[in-house]
């Protein structure tokens, strides 16, 4: 069967109309019951054309701990394309609510570098519907090529739970997959995230999601203090990996433990080498140096 | 070769070791002058590095009598440096006795930076350059420069760009409360926030250093600074300055149990066993330190002391940043570099001068050359580097004990170990060889060798 054309909008859409947008449908839903549906649009959202302001790129470099290069980091490229993500979410038939969506993982493969000059031809689609242990989880699908071209650069799937959220016919895994205990090793870097963490990434990326933005803001939405976006904290490891990494690599992160504002972060993040004596990839684990508890791991590794 | 290691073969990996051209001439230590250092907010709070930089200066002008000497070049840094002292060194030139036509210039390789300025200016003097230098370094924690926030600089700087008067208003309006309030520098390293001594403890507790080994080396560092302060060994090495005839640290009755009894203040959050304390660490200081260097001419012209040549440098660098060696474990790749191209072992060399940036550091240093799987794997020789003679470290007090202006802390130490070969060789009629070790942040560590005359 062809996949159903794609709907394509005219510029890239605005995040803070969708969360708006957002805030509306859940009240609908709210009042006319929950959505019933368990299928996903089939349709692909695509905007074309899509440019780089470079004064927002070198802000959001400088804030990540990148080198001012040219070339537009992965993470960049996420927030670059993560409109068009929410759009998706944002859809009447799209059957879990958008808001209160928790970012579980994230994957992305660079297969090719983007220059800030580039103008991008941008794809998203939803996929793989499925059951989690506390909710529904869904797949996000970016896909960014440079304009008119057919290949692929980059591309990101991101992993959303909708907790509590169980649509009929969808299965729920019996029971909570073996998390290995984890014992915090000896850090390589201790980050400092300060209040405003959350703002300054929000200003760089564009994604002014409340429960980042400030603790009353964050307390509006049910928790108890703001929290670091996710794509802000795999990013500055994605950096701190360096130069090594090259032009092309996977990207991969599983967020556990949410972040919260202010605090210190230890991470551990070391390289691991190929029989040639050449990088092969870089693992980095975070976590509380107080509690102990994992906040995210990953890792960056040749394509 | 091993693969991961650096190994003795060359500068550069691929390299094949070769010792320097032959036909250069030698480039001599003549003497030094430094001020006493100061614990920070003590005698030198309001001090510059200006103001202290030109009163070591003056103290070396006084000793060697240079008033009005065209010196070849004065080479001087500070690590924590304003950006109003771009030409730090030129202006302590001018505020000096020295002739107002001696150039000079600003180095800058944090707490490596004064030795890299003996370093740079005795190549000079080898190469035929230059007759006559003056190296140094000199740093204030104290007087430290304090910088507004980024959001203040931002708007600052764009204000400065503005051509119309909405424009101004617009950028103004950008400003914050927050943006208002002023930074110190801080000490954490740029890419991991870890600050060093965080990083030293990591490396304190990879190499398994105990706490008494590290109170036992501080407790040897104030006894043996004690020690030489009382045989006058400093009597023409050091100018007092603002109340100040000693340095500031120096506790030469301190003892094991006083030492046994502080708190440890590094790395009591990450996991390791906290070893770490004031007393076994070095502390905050004011200070400013200079040498005299000469080709034997130059010196022999004007009837001034020959105590040691500078034989031969190497600086090397560590992968910390994701763990693989500690911050401050680069000396242990450039000594057995820098030995190698000498065709030297540790046993050839009389004195070691290895700066106590902690204890810790030169315990792990030496913990490293004695181990023989680091030795064939990381250092690619047949086993390990060697045991270093602690009757020879460290003979005359070191960091610990005198405190560490960064940037001066080269100084202090070259012009010390230059008069101990001096006097050495003088006693025993052979030459005598001494080597110096710094590391610094950014996990650099920079080696040298001197020689007696």
């Amino acid at each position: 069967m062809m996949p159903p054309q794609p709907v394509i909008l005219g510029e890239m859409p605005s995040l803070s109309k969708l969360y708006v947008n957002a805030a509306a449908q859940a009240a609908r839903r709210r009042l006319l019951g929950t959505h019933d549906g368990s299928d996903l649009p089939a349709e692909s959202h695509e905007v074309r054309g899509v440019r780089v302001d470079v004064g927002n790129l070198t802000a959001y470099q400088h804030l990540i701990g990148e080198s001012a290069s040219d070339v537009l980091p992965a993470g960049f490229i996420h927030a670059l394309s993560f409109p068009l993500a929410i759009s998706l979410m944002n859809r009447d038939d799209f059957p879990l609510p958008l808001l209160g969506m928790i970012h579980l993982r994230n994957s992305v493969e660079q297969r090719s570098p983007l220059l800030f000059t580039d103008l991008m031809d941008i794809t998203a689609h939803v996929e793989n519907l499925r059951g989690h242990r506390a909710g529904t989880q869904v797949d996000v699908v970016s896909e960014v090529r440079r304009a008119g071209s057919a290949d692929t650069c980059w591309r990101g799937v991101s992993t959303y739970l909708a907790k509590g959220v169980f649509l009929p016919g969808i299965d729920k895994p019996s029971a909570a997959p073996a998390r290995a205990d984890f014992k915090a090793p000896d850090p390589t870097a201790l980050w400092q995230l300060g209040v405003d963490t959350g703002r300054a990434y929000a200003a760089v990326s564009g994604d002014f999601n409340p429960i980042h933005l400030s603790v009353l803001s964050a307390k509006a939405l049910g928790m108890r203090r703001s929290i670091a976006h996710g794509m802000y904290l795999a990013s500055r490891a994605l950096a701190d990996v360096g130069a090594v990494r090259g032009d092309s690599f996977t990207w991969e992160v599983d967020f556990e433990a949410p972040v919260f504002l202010p605090c210190r972060v230890a991470l551990d993040i070391s390289s691991v080498q190929g029989s040639a004596g050449t990088w092969e990839r870089s693992e980095f684990t975070a976590w509380n140096p107080r509690s102990g508890r994992r906040h995210f791991s990953g890792s960056v590794a040749l394509l | 070769m091993s693969i991961d290691g650096q190994t003795t073969t060359g500068p550069e990996s691929g390299t094949p070791a070769e010792a320097p051209a032959p036909r250069l001439r030698r480039a001599i230590i003549v003497g030094g002058n430094r001020i006493p250092f100061a614990r920070a907010g003590g005698a030198y709070a309001k001090s510059s590095n200006q103001d202290m930089l030109t009163a070591a200066l003056d103290g070396l002008i006084a000793r060697f009598g240079l008033q009005d000497e065209r010196i070849g070049e004065v080479a001087a840094g500070a690590v924590l440096k304003h950006s109003r002292d771009f030409n730090l060194t030129r202006e302590a030139v001018l505020g000096s006795a020295l002739s107002p036509e001696t150039p000079a210039y600003d180095l800058q390789q944090a707490c490596a930076t004064g030795l890299e300025t003996v370093v740079g200016l005795s190549n000079k003097i080898k190469l035929g350059q230059i007759e006559s230098g003056i190296a140094g370094g000199v740093d204030s924690a104290s007087d430290a420069p304090v910088v507004v926030s980024e959001g203040l600089r931002e708007v600052i700087l764009d204000l400065s760009r503005a051509k119309s008067v909405p424009q101004r208003l617009q950028i103004l309006s950008r400003l914050r409360p927050k943006d208002l309030a002023p930074l110190a520098p801080g000490t954490s390293e740029p890419r991991t926030g870890l600050s060093m001594g965080e990083h030293q403890a990591l490396t304190t507790s990879q190499w398994k250093i105990s706490r008494e080994a590290q109170d036992e080396l501080a407790l040897d560092s104030h006894r043996n600074l004690g020690s030489a302060y009382d045989a006058g060994f400093f009597d023409d090495l050091i100018t007092p300055y603002r109340g100040l005839t000693r340095d500031g640290n120096l506790r030469p009755d301190t003892s094991l149990d006083k030492l046994a009894g502080l708190k440890p203040v590094f790395g009591k959050n990450l996991g390791a066993d906290a070893t770490m304390t004031a007393g076994n660490s070095t502390p905050l200081t004011d200070g400013a330190s200079t040498v005299l260097l000469a080709s034997e001419e130059w010196a022999d012209a004007r009837d001034l002391p020959k105590l040691a040549a500078v034989v031969d440098a190497e600086a090397a660098a560590v992968d910390f940043v994701h763990g693989k060696d500690g911050l401050l474990m680069a000396p242990v790749f450039a000594v057995p570099r820098l030995l190698a191209r000498q065709g030297l072992s540790p046993a050839d060399i009389d004195f070691f001068e290895i700066h106590e940036a902690f204890a810790s550091t030169v315990l792990s240093m030496l913990a490293a050359w004695e181990d023989e799987e680091f030795g064939r794997t990381r250092l690619g020789l047949d086993g390990a580097f060697g045991k270093i003679d602690r009757s020879r470290l460290n003979v005359n007090g070191s960091s610990l004990a005198a405190g560490h202006p960064f940037a001066a802390t080269g100084g202090r130490i070259v012009a010390s170990l230059a008069k101990t070969l001096h006097a050495k060789a003088n006693a025993e009629g052979r030459p005598v060889r001494g080597l110096v070790s710094v590391c610094a942040a950014g996990g650099l560590g920079v080696a040298a060798i001197l020689e007696s005359l």
